[in-house]
């Protein structure tokens, strides 16, 4: 079945439309449906495309940021990892670091091209088992912080009392167990 | 029990697998790149300490056939690189689970779960239940700053990457691909064509992937990822549902004359293969083909590889006319119901 605007190549659209009960139907090939689609001739879901839920627009723009594009000074072409030896010339040509440390060693240098090719260059996930304890210690001060902020807001200056007592033992790396329970 | 390509999973008709794969580095040693052969020897045995008592199966890479290394490729249980990496690397795989770990790949680790169908969620939590497990044992290398650290910058932070691998006949050919494409570049998701050269995709197979790793939780990132497939899933649908009367019918004319090439070819290559295996399996949610069974598809997809078919073989096919007719005649097999009065 040939397209019937181009009639030349293979129709693979196949359109119909009814609006208040007037019907349009069109067999094109995707050249054609495009063309018809741009000149708003179909009204079809590309205009849905458009509704995807979008919470990360506000990183669009960083993806195709040419990465280690930055042109260097000579020193810092020569500045090298002291664990591995990897220079920042390497760095630049392969796109790779060396080993772990070469992110502190080159940790200016790599700032703007992490950002370009994230978005962001701080670290929001999963946390090893060893930093994990660390984290939560944190998270948990961090939540008190607030409940105290509030309390004294509030005025309800007991359990403001109680929260900075808590925020002190949990501080000092000995959690509340005296009561015989986790702080909650 | 069947590995991911020998059955199907939620969202069939439009998915066809789910895949996490998670970077892990183990500090104290440089990355790959800078990695003697000692030490590639020494994570690998170090990694088979823990996943061969926990039922992985070890595959040294130095020790087997181009061929087999290929088919594992095929199998996406391995990247094309790390196929053809010349110093030592291994991979460990646990076939039921999907589970997959790439030792001295771009990273020392690359822990990987391949799933039928929709199964993103399931699929990380398989993939974070063997990084817990090697996490008991190993100093990953990590920064609080840039989370876990990475050969490549760009795969800092939580080190994951979720991609699906989805089927999107009505979208092709309606022309939408693009349309598509630029708006998950938007939100921080590539596409990627497979099966086919660059961009395009002759069996209409796409992967969508998250771009960034870092600055979001594994959650946050799986989400955005599903709900932009969830979306496109509905729009799929939604497109295959409008194909209606005269296009419906010459449609259905194309769909059964490639069910009757698959099902009759004496000589099948790769692209033509390709080519009426997505017809078919737009047939099948069409209800226009009906003794074919997605999971039926999905095994022929990576059986008929090269390699992989290659290797099925009780002889390694001469030529490659040999070879697609070995194509041919494993498909014809695995389509054809038997008939029981049939004479030898």
């Amino acid at each position: 079945m040939l397209c019937e605007k181009c009639k030349k190549r293979t129709a693979t659209v196949f359109y119909n439309e009814n609006i208040n009960g007037k019907v349009r139907s069109f067999s094109l090939c995707s050249d054609c449906a495009a063309k018809m689609r741009e000149k708003g001739e179909l009204q079809d879901i590309t205009s849905m495309v458009g509704s995807f839920a979008d919470p990360f627009s506000e990183m669009q723009d960083h993806f195709f940021g040419s990465f280690f594009g930055l042109p260097a000074l000579a020193s810092v072409r020569a500045k090298a990892c002291p664990t591995c030896g990897t220079t920042y010339e390497e760095l630049a040509s392969t796109g790779l670091v060396g080993c772990p440390d070469c992110y502190k060693t080159f940790e200016g240098e790599l700032e703007s091209t992490i950002g370009s090719a994230q978005g962001t260059t701080r670290h929001k996930g999963r946390v090893p088992a060893r930093d994990r304890a660390k984290k939560q210690l944190e998270e948990k001060l961090g939540e008190l912080r607030k409940k105290l902020d509030r309390a004294i807001e509030t005025e309800e200056y007991e359990e403001a009392a109680k929260l900075r007592d808590e925020i002190r033992a949990l501080s000092a790396g000995t959690s509340h167990k005296e009561n015989g329970k986790e702080a909650s | 029990m069947a590995c991911w390509y020998q059955t199907s999973g939620p969202s069939a008709d439009v998915v066809i697998s789910s895949r996490v794969r998670i970077a892990r580095n183990l500090s104290g040693y440089p990355f790959s790149s800078k990695l003697d052969a000692a030490g590639a020897n020494e994570i690998i045995e170090k990694v088979g300490g823990v996943l061969e008592p926990a039922g992985f199966r070890k595959i040294h890479f130095s020790g087997i056939s181009p061929l087999l290394a290929t088919s594992y490729v095929e199998r996406h249980y391995v990247s094309p690189d790390f196929a053809n990496k010349t110093t030592p690397h291994a991979l460990f795989l646990e076939e039921q689970e999907g589970l997959a770990v790439m030792a001295c790949e771009e990273d020392h680790l690359r822990i990987q779960c391949i799933l039928p169908g929709l199964s993103l969620n399931e699929a990380y939590r398989n993939a974070a239940r063997v990084e817990e497990r090697l996490d008991e044992s190993f100093d990953f290398a990590y920064s609080e700053k840039l989370g876990y650290l990475t050969h490549c910058p760009t795969n800092l932070g939580t080190g994951m990457r979720a991609s699906v691998m989805l089927f999107l006949p009505a979208l092709t050919m309606g022309g939408y691909m693009d349309a598509l494409a630029a708006h998950l570049s938007k939100i921080g998701l590539t596409i990627r064509g497979l099966f086919g050269e660059g961009s395009g995709s002759a069996g209409c197979m796409y992967q969508i992937s998250n771009q960034v790793t870092l600055g979001y939780t594994e959650e946050e990132l799986l989400e955005k990822l599903k709900d932009a497939v969830g979306q496109t899933i509905e729009k799929e649908q939604k497109v295959r549902r409008s194909i209606t009367g005269d296009a419906l019918d010459h449609l259905t004319d194309k769909i059964l004359r490639s069910e009757g090439i698959l099902k009759y070819a004496h000589i099948l290559s790769s692209a033509e293969f390709i080519k009426l295996f997505a017809d078919v399996r737009l047939g099948i949610s069409l209800g226009i083909v009906t003794d074919i069974s997605y999971e039926t598809l999905n095994s022929l997809l990576v059986e008929t590889m090269p390699a992989t078919l290659t290797l099925s073989a009780e002889h390694s096919p001469k030529n490659a006319t040999a070879r697609d007719m070995l194509r041919a005649k494993l498909v014809k097999t695995k389509l054809t119901p038997i008939d029981p009065n049939r004479k030898e």
